[in-house]
């Protein structure tokens, strides 16, 4: 066995484990299929022996229960075969697809959150549930059926021809035609499947919005059918798959009734052979015989094919997303300072759209408050993410006391950062828990502490089950002052010396206003942070502060330097001093 | 269809869904078993051969070669016949399933929504879609492929039964006997207690991976800002190696069954070898003998191809029963009743009438305990309080998103639970903290506050909601379609188009809960302004932390704990010197608050 993956391993995206289960299986399933060329084969014998005595041998009973045990012997034999064929198919692909799962599961963690913008939700947990289950599949159903099928069915072709070329030809000469058939629809049958594929995609997508989007869809009166979205992807689901269906059904039918073709050719070349006395009876019969059986291997391998073809755009999908290369860089270069520079940045989300980000040059200052502010759209939630690298700029440079972070391993960068953003992504799990991603080593006291510091006890108390109670999907199930405060203790648990805030502008009732504002008060002692302001009273003594519009960088100093210019600082100033004093 | 009929579980149940397509259903069982019984005429033929050939033999001159090519051609028509007849069936059955699937599932996307909201709040969205996407959509391997396979494999081996009992009764009872064998060794792998558990115990394995995974992708930006990428990969992990320790034994399970329903399907001559060899050895008419027991090995073998068939049938139909009780047991969440003689209003004052209500009946604290108040039409109304108050429960019962268990809301005197469901929905407007906006286009997502509203309408509800100056900006205007790529709309941007939303319904009451949420400077300025034309002259109620923005309005009602703890303008309650006189001066405080660390000024 040669180190380099075969085509086939590759093109099942197989670990070597895999691969040589797979062949295992494979070997299995031909020596089954042997095996049930056994009873055949007793069967024919008791029947040439029946008919011994037309042709003037007489019968010998003893041979007969002779056969018999043989029979026995035979049927034992068929069931430890398909024992240990059934064990091998099964457990290899089971144990293959948890590894398929597992590395892709691996593989989605390293990518660049880039991706996760761009590829939704139920395209990627289909890609990790739905194809590797597809994949499962083929690998236990189809592939080893289908290549130890063609091994037995090539052997058995082979004797035959040796044996009588001229019955071998009958029988068999209509099975290229009919595989001709399969494979030269390959091209329709991929083309209605990708099609299918897509329209199950987008339904499967259509349902998770119209789940999340449940409380619209009520207080719209858009239910079932009335949401024409989803009841447009569903249709359209729906013809697309009777397309299919009928679209290769065709196919495999007529190729099914060319092989069986062979059958009438068989009686014909066998009367014709048999009366020009250019065969003997007892073959002629054999032939006869085997002609009915025959083909239900090949007719298994026609139905499998297809479902080959499908399965082969599951397999192209995850190929695609295995393709995309994960962030990279170095996980031990140091950050000594935190001081952070933006050379000359710019950026856009995709190669098409237009720059979020032009060409912007700034300095954050380690150990203060820098605040990033502007009108929406102009770029500073963008400018944080590329300090953390979740997305890399396309052109300049983000420096941390002087380190490109490009050149640092991601997960090493995230070390020295900690978030509190506005949408605060909970686990299904304990408060506690939630707290604790913040840092896995953390001590229980340590995670109190955090907790307290956050002000999460004042809700966490009330709950049944305190910091154990669970939280629901999301963590559905508390409000979104508390769902600040949870974060912002994760960060403290964190304690990382950078703090990018994006300063919550979600409403909150006067009380939890007041505890987050103690809980960031915490949280920012003695870090270097970068604030993403709303409200701009709420930084009105930061350090430094970067006021962005449409992408650009376009003053910079302090509250009273800024409001002195008169320029667009004092302008969203002004704006926000007047609604602050509006009342419905 | 009569209320209190018993609902049907399990094969009755699975009957019960395919029938939908009653016709086509019975279409396809009709060609499939006719497919069938055509399966056996090629054996027959090549039988009539070979006894035509050795009824002559050796005298092989006198030998009908055209009766032997007509059987030739009867082979092959019958095979062709059954081709033809099953792909027919096929095809019957795909309408029938596909047309199924696609009803069934609009009608549980239909149900989900009409279940109190509560229900939503404690089931994952992965497991109604895997509902939707799995459950439902396994059922078409039972319509499409399972029913006529069945039908077909019980009609075959009746006909087949009279067939082989017709030649010989000896030889027939022998091969019946075999088929008996297979059937209840069959019956046993499937049908006891053990597998049904496994069974749902391999659902809820497949359920879990699949949360798991969603709350993995979900939580990617999270973790990796946490670097802990690895602690909710091992979750997903764990799930994913949960289900590998349950499918293995699971399906190692029928390792020793599956193996000897396999052999003994493949062996029933073996039965007949015996029986043939104690009648050929007393036979007195050999030839008969030699031809009926030739029969007999000739057509046994086909047996087979039909009973296996049914072995995957059986295993198929399992996972799909397991399937649709998860589908059921949601369908059977009771929706929020309808009234059988609604009533209409005129008139649109929103009254709370000791309104008690939780979410949880188990549990002991009410999220609203005797709440009482009018909102009056033409006024507006807030609700303040600190989170856990009650508030937003408020907003979610006058829709009916849940309902009271004690005391009633009422539309202008009318109790909103004698009013139709769609009315009453039509006459509220919403706009919620967490604005959601569909992939769709700009303009289909305004218009889903009035299906009927023109392009005029939307674009005048777009301008009045401050939104039509961004809208042009967008590449495509009005048709940008929200989450492609390279769109991106701000948190303002979002609240706006729904408040659009809410303007194009145009309700006589409006809720606005929390709804001034995200802001940045300049978008909070025109939010409120979209607010001024959205609430004219309508029954508002709304649901606000920043005081300052409820100051003037015509009642002020403080939630806390559940209860209603005063009510008055903005004045009488600073008067007052209670619960918001206090929460009035914390607000005063955070608004002055600035960030500050202890090094700087």
């Amino acid at each position: 066995m040669s180190n380099k993956p075969s085509k086939l391993q590759d093109a099942l995206m197989l670990t070597d484990k895999g691969y040589t289960d797979l062949k295992a299986a494979i070997g299995a399933c031909t020596l089954t299929n042997f095996s049930m060329l056994l009873p055949s084969i007793v069967m024919l014998q008791i029947i040439v022996e029946l008919i011994g005595p037309f042709t003037g041998s007489a019968i010998s009973w003893t041979k007969m229960w002779t056969l018999f045990t043989i029979g026995i012997a035979g049927a034992i034999v068929v069931f430890f075969c398909n024992k240990n064929d059934y064990k091998k198919t099964y457990v290899a692909s089971y144990m293959e697809s948890e590894n398929a799962r597992t590395t892709l599961a691996e593989h989605i963690r390293k990518l660049p959150m880039s991706v996760f913008n761009s590829k939704n939700l139920s395209e990627l947990t289909t890609n990790l549930m739905g194809d590797v289950g597809t994949a499962e599949h083929v690998l236990s159903h189809v592939y080893p059926q289908l290549i130890a099928n063609a091994i037995s069915i090539t052997v058995i072709c082979l004797m035959f021809a040796i044996w009588d070329w001229r019955m071998a030809l009958a029988i068999f000469i209509s099975v290229p035609a009919a595989f001709f058939i399969v494979i030269a629809s390959k091209g329709i049958q991929a083309k209605l499947g990708k099609k299918h594929a897509a329209s199950k995609l987008e339904a499967s997508d259509q349902v998770q919005e119209y789940i999340e989007g449940i409380k619209v869809i009520k207080a719209c009166n858009l239910d079932g059918e009335q949401f024409t979205a989803l009841e447009n992807s569903l249709r359209t689901m729906r013809d697309l798959a009777i397309k299919f269906e009928f679209g290769t059904g065709i196919f495999i039918t007529s190729a099914q009734m060319f092989l069986q073709a062979g059958i009438a050719l068989t009686v014909f070349a066998g009367t014709t052979l048999l009366t020009g006395g250019q065969i003997e009876l007892i073959p002629m019969l054999l032939c006869l015989l085997v002609v009915t059986r025959i083909y239900g291997p090949i007719l298994v391998e026609l139905t499998l094919l297809p479902e080959l073809f499908y399965h082969q755009i599951a397999i192209k999908r995850m190929r695609a997303l295995r393709a995309i290369d994960p962030m990279e860089g170095d996980a031990t270069k140091e950050i000594k300072e935190y001081d952070i520079k933006l050379n000359d940045v710019s950026f856009h989300y995709n190669e098409t759209g237009e720059e979020t980000i032009k060409n912007v040059s700034i300095t954050i200052p380690k150990g203060g408050i820098t605040a990033l502010v502007g009108p929406s759209g102009s770029g500073k939630s963008t400018i944080s993410k590329l300090i953390a690298r979740f997305w890399d700029t396309t052109g300049g440079s983000v420096e941390i006391g002087g380190v490109n972070v490009k050149e640092l391993d991601p997960e090493h960068l995230m070390g020295h950062m900690s978030f509190v953003f506005q949408d605060v992504i909970l686990f299904n799990d304990t408060i506690y828990n939630n707290i604790k991603i913040g840092n896995m080593d953390a001590t229980d006291e340590q995670i109190y502490a955090a907790a307290k510091a956050a002000r999460c006890d004042e809700f966490a108390d009330k709950l049944p089950n305190g910091y154990q109670t669970m939280l629901g999907e999301n963590g559905s199930t508390i409000s979104g002052g508390e769902r600040q405060r949870l974060s912002i203790a994760r960060a403290l648990l964190k304690d990382a010396p950078i703090v990018l805030l994006d300063e919550a502008t979600a409403s909150l009732d006067p009380e939890s206003e007041a505890y987050i504002q103690q809980a960031i008060s915490e949280l920012i002692q003695g870090k270097t942070v970068i604030v993403i302001a709303h409200r701009l009273r709420t930084i009105s003594s930061a350090d430094k502060i970067i006021v962005l519009d449409q992408g650009q960088a376009v003053e910079e100093g302090t509250h009273e330097e800024l409001l002195k210019k008169k320029g667009l600082y004092h302008k969203l100033y002004t704006i926000q001093q007047e609604s602050l004093g509006w009342s419905v | 269809m009569k209320k209190n009929e018993k609902p049907k579980t399990g094969m009755a149940r699975l009957m019960q869904l395919a029938m939908t397509k009653k016709p086509l259903v019975i279409a396809s069982v009709i060609l499939a078993s006719l497919a069938a019984v055509m399966s056996f005429i090629p054996y027959l033929a090549i039988y009539q051969i070979v006894k035509e050939i050795i009824s002559v033999y050796p005298n092989l001159d006198t030998l009908n070669q055209s009766a032997l090519f007509n059987y030739g051609w009867m082979a092959l028509g019958g095979m062709i016949a059954n081709i033809v007849l099953y792909f027919g069936a096929l095809m019957c059955s795909h309408l029938a399933a596909f047309g199924t699937l696609y009803e069934l599932k609009v009608n549980f996307s239909s149900h989900i929504a009409k279940v109190p909201l509560g229900f939503h709040l404690f089931i994952g969205s992965g497991k109604l879609r895997k509902i939707m996407d799995e459950n439902i959509e396994n059922i078409e391997k039972f319509i499409a492929h399972s029913l006529p396979d069945i039908v077909a494999a019980s009609v075959s081996p009746i006909v087949m039964a009279l067939i082989l009992l017709a030649v010989d009764w000896r030889f027939g009872l022998t091969a019946i006997l075999g088929m008996a064998i297979a059937f209840v060794l069959q019956m046993s792998m499937y049908g006891n207690e053990g597998a049904r558990v496994k069974m749902s115990q391999y659902q809820t394995a497949i359920e879990n991976m699949n949360n798991a995974s969603v709350e993995y992708i979900r939580g990617i930006s999270v973790v990796k800002a946490f670097k802990q990428t690895v602690y909710s990969f091992r979750r997903l992990h764990d799930t994913i190696k949960e289900y590998t320790a349950m499918v293995i034994p699971y399906t190692l399970s029928w390792e020793n069954s599956f193996s000897a329903f396999t052999t003994i399907i493949n062996h029933i001559y073996l039965l007949l070898l015996p029986v043939g060899i104690l009648i050929g050895m007393n036979t007195t008419d050999y030839q008969t003998y030699a031809i009926t027991f030739i029969f007999y090995l000739i057509f046994v073998p086909s047996i087979a191809s039909i009973l296996m068939k049914l072995m995957y049938v059986n295993s198929d139909s399992m996972r799909i029963l397991n399937g649709i009780e998860a589908m059921d047991k949601i369908l059977a969440e009771p929706e929020l009743s309808e009234p059988d003689h609604p009533k209409t209003t005129k008139q649109f004052d929103v009254a709370f009438s000791h309104v008690s209500f939780s979410y949880d009946v188990s549990q002991e604290v009410e999220a609203l305990s005797d709440v009482s108040f009018m909102a009056k039409q033409g006024e507006v109304t807030a609700i303040v309080g600190p989170s856990g108050g009650g508030k937003s429960t408020i907003a979610h019962l006058i829709p009916r998103f849940f309902d009271v268990q004690e005391g009633s809301v009422s539309v202008g005197g009318v109790d909103v639970r004698d009013m139709n469901r769609e009315y009453l929905m039509n006459q509220v407007s919403f706009v919620f903290q967490d604005v959601f906006l569909f992939k769709q286009s700009i303009k289909d997502n305004i218009r889903l506050g009035n299906k009927n509203a023109t392009d005029a309408e939307i674009i005048a509800a777009a301008k009045a909601a401050q939104c039509h100056d961004f809208i042009t900006k967008m590449p495509n205007g009005y048709d940008t379609v929200i989450g492609t790529k390279g769109i991106h709309i701000s948190g303002g941007e979002k609240q706006r188009i729904a408040i659009a939303r809410a303007i194009v319904k145009d309700a006589p009451i409006v809720v606005l809960d929390e709804a001034t949420a995200f802001a940045d400077p300049e978008n909070e300025h025109l939010i409120q302004k979209a607010f001024e034309k959205l609430m004219h002259n309508k029954t508002v109620i709304i649901i606000a932390h920043r005081l300052a923005t409820i100051r003037s309005a015509n009642q002020i009602v403080v939630m806390d704990s559940g209860y209603i703890s005063e009510t008055g303008t903005h004045e009488e309650l600073l008067a007052k010197e209670a619960k918001y006189a206090a929460m009035w001066r914390t607000y005063n405080q955070t608004s002055t608050w600035t960030m500050k660390t202890k090094g700087s000024v």
